[in-house]
């Protein structure tokens, strides 16, 4: 059992006149929601989030058609298998309504386990981010709960001049005297669940990587005085990932010495389409899809660059967002990203562009897409650098017509705040600490 | 790039502080060649920013159902940007405004009306005002243009705004506008965050409208420095932004008091709401008491020793309307200083309406008795993108109730405080050892009366819109 979040993305494609009738479809699951999201929260019980779409066909490299599709993403915790099937207990039938448009759903479909094995036949990997690592969808509720009556409970101090004047340490006590004394409470004394664990899990493909490398380095070194064939051939793999990851550089930079070929504005009608979904006070939605630049080395480059990243997962932190991902899609042709955050798209597109910092990393991913601004060497700025960016944003992103959050009321930060004031319950710490530890509440 | 101050509307780059009597007023044309017949008469007059007038300045800005109604050009009219071209009570801009509920433009008493352009006249004196209005008065008659609505000011002592705080200290600055090298701990701004036709933070030109090259027959607008086959309209111009405030004081102080008992707990609370004690002093620097030395300061930080809102709560209005050097999703000092100095606003508005009492010392504000007098803030400021820099501040800062990891708290000043039952926005909670005071049931100290997205033009601009074909 792990609480690590997770990506699930699935997708098919769709002839083009059938885009009409999924989209209506969609459309429809999002208008039942609004009376029926007990029964989702109920059915899916590790399910954040699900974006459904269809995506209409695109142009690459100016001639190549690329097919329109439908693509479900899910955001949740645990195990894969596990949440699928808690997709398609639920919501059987209305992935067959939709996905029973598309030619490659299975002529003689026979039900619930060949759904099953369908999702998991069509899905494909991607690149998640989390921004509320290891809360699990029960974590967020009763969370908010313990902290709001931990709050309750001692704000009489405030006014209780003798409760006032204790040191941290006898405040914290009260605190955690209060908790475990009240059956409504008390779970919160055993602490996190899987919390070393996940760590682990998660960090282990990067500790892993660093290791390969570290052990390459060591063995250039040893090369010199031993002559062992495990020794010689490792001594290759550092070297040789840093030339393949040069190699790519100067490819890549030929590329970016080709002529910009600037995308087109969406028009305010077509943007006022798309910001009109955008409803939810606390918590919304963005899936932006493009088919790449021309040339290989575009589609190459960028399947390494989500690698790394993924590899990165742990350390990553974009502001604001509770979930994202990028994936590569028809060969790598497409990029898609999704992110659920805080507020609304027009604010949200900002955190991308407003410093050096970030619009470094975001060129690392966009520049790749067609419509988005060009770069010197991946991560330098060229001229109208923003404007560019904010255009090609725009231009792309796709109307999500089925979207479904569980959390509709916390921000990630309030997620983070509630997940640090339950980390220091019960723990050792010093009076400096505690004193930070307080304002988490 | 130096600014070509001869072409810039006088109030980009001063307030008119000197002249005390001014009066915005709203119209409606009724027929475009004479409205242009007037224009031509009015631009004349129009103040530019080399001018230090002494006696009256009059600007003009124009809405998109103004520019529209004149007859300009297709193409130029769709190169504005699309907030202004919806206009600040469409639909989508409520939304992103929080102009909802209580501040639903229905309830305004202007701005869903067809207010074509704003006259702004200062003079030194009512006597010149008046003057000036008399003026005024026979040229718009004469063009058939109607005034629909005249909207006074009044500065109040001590530079303060109606609930009894020192107002219009902190000002971005404008690099090209100074004359030696700002000292290094100053924080300036490239022209391009307020002007257009310069290069802004982003080092590019911020977007402005154009004419089509061959639509400029006279030659009077400059190239488009991006784009040789346009003409740059928005040169020398700017947005400007306008919202009519009402301010309940009475309700303002009452809620103080009743949430603390005690008067100079009252003021104490009240200044954690703005950021700063009524004399201005800011309370991240003085968090304790005013200091009086401290009441024009504005170089500080909360980064270094703020970051938990201990001196200046996160929720406090100067700091959500400009949380300078310290956003709590950002990581960095430098991060965040770059991310909030994009969002900047060159505010220029005035108070209206009779002061509760003449000093506004909130000692005596709140030993007054209630009235029913209209008074609050004609909230203007000048951008050159809309939705970045007034619309972010009052949607991503100002109104968002999750804003710096809070929970339930607009700002408490200016924010749409409602509970819906599911979504709360009424609170405010100040950091405090050794629990978070939390104060809820916020009403609201604010309302909208009205507002408009108007463009602010350049001289030449506004000669291009009086004698276009
Ligand atoms: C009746 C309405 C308002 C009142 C009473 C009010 C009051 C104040 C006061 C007392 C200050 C401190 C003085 C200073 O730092 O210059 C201030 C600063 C400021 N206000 Fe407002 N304000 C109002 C509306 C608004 C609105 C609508 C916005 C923007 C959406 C806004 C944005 C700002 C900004 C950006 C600052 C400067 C903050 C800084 O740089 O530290 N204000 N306001």
């Amino acid at each position: 059992m792990s609480t690590i979040h997770k990506g699930l993305t699935v997708t098919v494609t769709l002839h083009e006149d059938k885009l009409t009738d999924v989209n209506g479809q969609l459309f429809q699951f999002r208008n039942e929601l609004k009376t029926n999201r007990e029964q989702f929260e109920k059915a899916l019980p590790g399910t954040f989030f699900i974006s459904w779409l269809t995506l209409p066909p695109q142009v690459y490299e100016e001639q190549e058609q690329l097919p329109a599709r439908i693509i479900l993403m899910t955001s949740y915790v645990g195990d894969k298998n596990q949440h699928i099937e808690e997709l398609v207990a639920f919501l059987e039938p209305k992935l067959k309504q939709v996905f029973g448009e598309s030619d490659e759903f299975p002529i003689t479909y026979s039900g619930k386990s060949e759904m099953i094995a369908f999702l998991h036949d069509k899905s494909v990997p991607n690149t998640f981010y989390s921004g509320f690592k290891f809360i699990s969808t029960a974590d967020v509720e009763r969370e908010k709960d313990l902290k709001a009556a931990v709050w309750e409970y001692a704000q009489q101090m405030n006014t209780d001049l003798e409760a006032s004047q204790l040191p941290p340490s006898k405040i914290k006590q009260k605190i955690e005297y209060y908790i475990a004394n009240n059956p409504k409470l008390s779970w919160a004394v055993a602490g996190i669940p899987y919390a070393q664990k996940n760590k682990i899990q998660m960090l282990l493909p990067l500790v892993i990587f660093g290791l390969v490398m570290a052990c390459s380095i060591v063995c250039i070194l040893l090369s010199f005085f031993v002559d062992a064939l495990f020794v010689k051939v490792m001594a290759w793999v550092f070297p040789l990932f840093l030339l393949f990851m040069g190699g790519m550089l100067v490819l890549l930079r030929q590329n970016e010495k080709k002529p910009h070929i600037p995308g087109k504005e969406l028009s305010d009608e077509e943007v006022r389409k798309i910001v009109a979904l955008e409803t939810n006070p606390v918590i919304n939605e963005m899936t932006v899809i493009a088919p790449l630049k021309k040339g290989w080395i575009r589609r190459a480059f960028l399947s390494v660059s989500l690698k790394l990243v993924g590899l990165l997962a742990y350390f990553t932190y974009i502001p604001t967002v509770h979930t994202a991902r990028w994936l590569q899609l028809d060969k790598g042709k497409r990029l898609v990203f999704i992110a659920n955050f805080d507020n609304l798209s027009e604010a949200y597109a900002h955190d991308f562009v407003d410093s050096e910092r970030r619009t470094k990393n975001m060129a690392v991913i966009f520049s790749h897409a067609f419509g988005f601004p060009a770069t010197r060497w991946l991560i330098h700025k060229q001229y109208n650098h923003r404007s560019e960016y904010m255009k090609g944003v725009r231009a792309h992103q796709k109307i999500t017509q089925f979207w479904y959050s569980r959390n509709q009321y916390e921000s990630v930060e309030n997620l983070k705040r509630n997940r640090a004031f339950r980390e220091g319950l019960f723990k050792e710490m010093d009076e400096e600490a505690i004193k930070k530890w307080l304002l988490t509440i | 790039m130096t600014l070509e101050k001869k072409d810039i509307q006088g109030l980009m780059v001063r307030g008119h502080g000197n002249l005390k009597s001014a009066r915005f007023l709203l119209y409606t044309c009724s027929d475009p060649t004479s409205s242009c017949d007037f224009l031509k008469e009015i631009v004349p007059l129009i103040t530019n920013a080399e001018e230090k007038p002494e006696k009256e300045a009059i600007h003009i800005a124009f809405t998109y159902e103004g520019l529209s109604f004149l007859q300009l050009p297709a193409p130029l009219l769709n190169s504005f940007c699309r907030e202004f071209k919806e206009g600040m009570t469409a639909e989508q801009r409520r939304a992103v405004l929080g102009d909802i509920g209580d501040n639903d433009p229905d309830n305004w008493d202007w701005g869903q009306d067809s207010i074509h352009f704003l006259l702004m006249v200062y003079a030194k004196d009512q006597e010149q005002l008046d003057k000036s209005m008399l003026r005024i008065k026979e040229q718009t008659d004469r063009c058939g243009i109607e005034l629909i609505h005249t909207l006074p000011t009044g500065l109040l002592q001590h530079q303060k705004e109606h609930f009894g705080f020192r107002d219009d200290i902190s000002r971005p600055v404008i690099r090209e506008l100074l004359k030696e090298t700002p000292p290094e701990n100053l924080f300036t701004f490239p022209a391009g965050e307020f002007i257009m036709g310069y290069k802004n933070l982003y080092d590019e030109y911020a977007p402005a409208p154009y004419v089509p090259f061959e639509l400029d027959t006279t030659g009077l607008l400059p190239v488009h420095p991006d784009y040789p086959e346009r003409k740059d309209l928005g040169k020398n111009g700017s947005y400007l932004v306008f919202r009519q405030m009402h301010q309940n004081v009475h309700s303002f102080w009452k809620y103080m008091k009743e949430q603390t008992g005690e008067k100079g707990e009252a003021i104490k609370l009240a200044s954690k709401m703005v950021g700063r004690w009524p004399d201005g002093s800011p309370l991240a620097r003085c968090p304790m008491a005013p200091d009086p030395a401290l009441s024009e300061s504005n170089d500080f930080g909360y980064w270094d020793d703020d970051q938990a809102g201990l001196k200046c709560p996160l929720g406090a209005h100067i700091r959500r309307s400009n949380p300078r050097d310290h956003l709590v999703t950002e990581t960095s000092k430098k991060d965040s200083s770059e991310m909030a100095a994009k969002h900047q606003l060159l505010r220029k508005g005035r108070p209206y309406g009779p002061p509760v009492t003449p000093e506004l010392d909130p000692q005596n504000i709140m030993d007054s008795t209630e009235d029913e007098q209209e008074r609050g803030l004609h909230f203007i400021c000048m951008v050159t993108d809309i939705r970045r820099q007034f619309e972010f501040v009052q949607n991503n800062w100002v109104s968002f109730h999750k804003f710096g990891g809070l929970e339930n708290d607009a700002d408490p000043i200016i924010g749409n405080h409602y509970d819906t039952g599911q979504y709360k926005t009424n609170e405010f909670s100040v950091p405090h050892y050794p629990i978070r005071k939390k104060y809820s049931n916020l009403p609201n100290f604010t309302l909208i009366k009205g507002g408009a997205y108007f463009f602010f033009p350049g001289i030449k601009a506004l000669q291009y819109i009086a004698n276009h074909e």
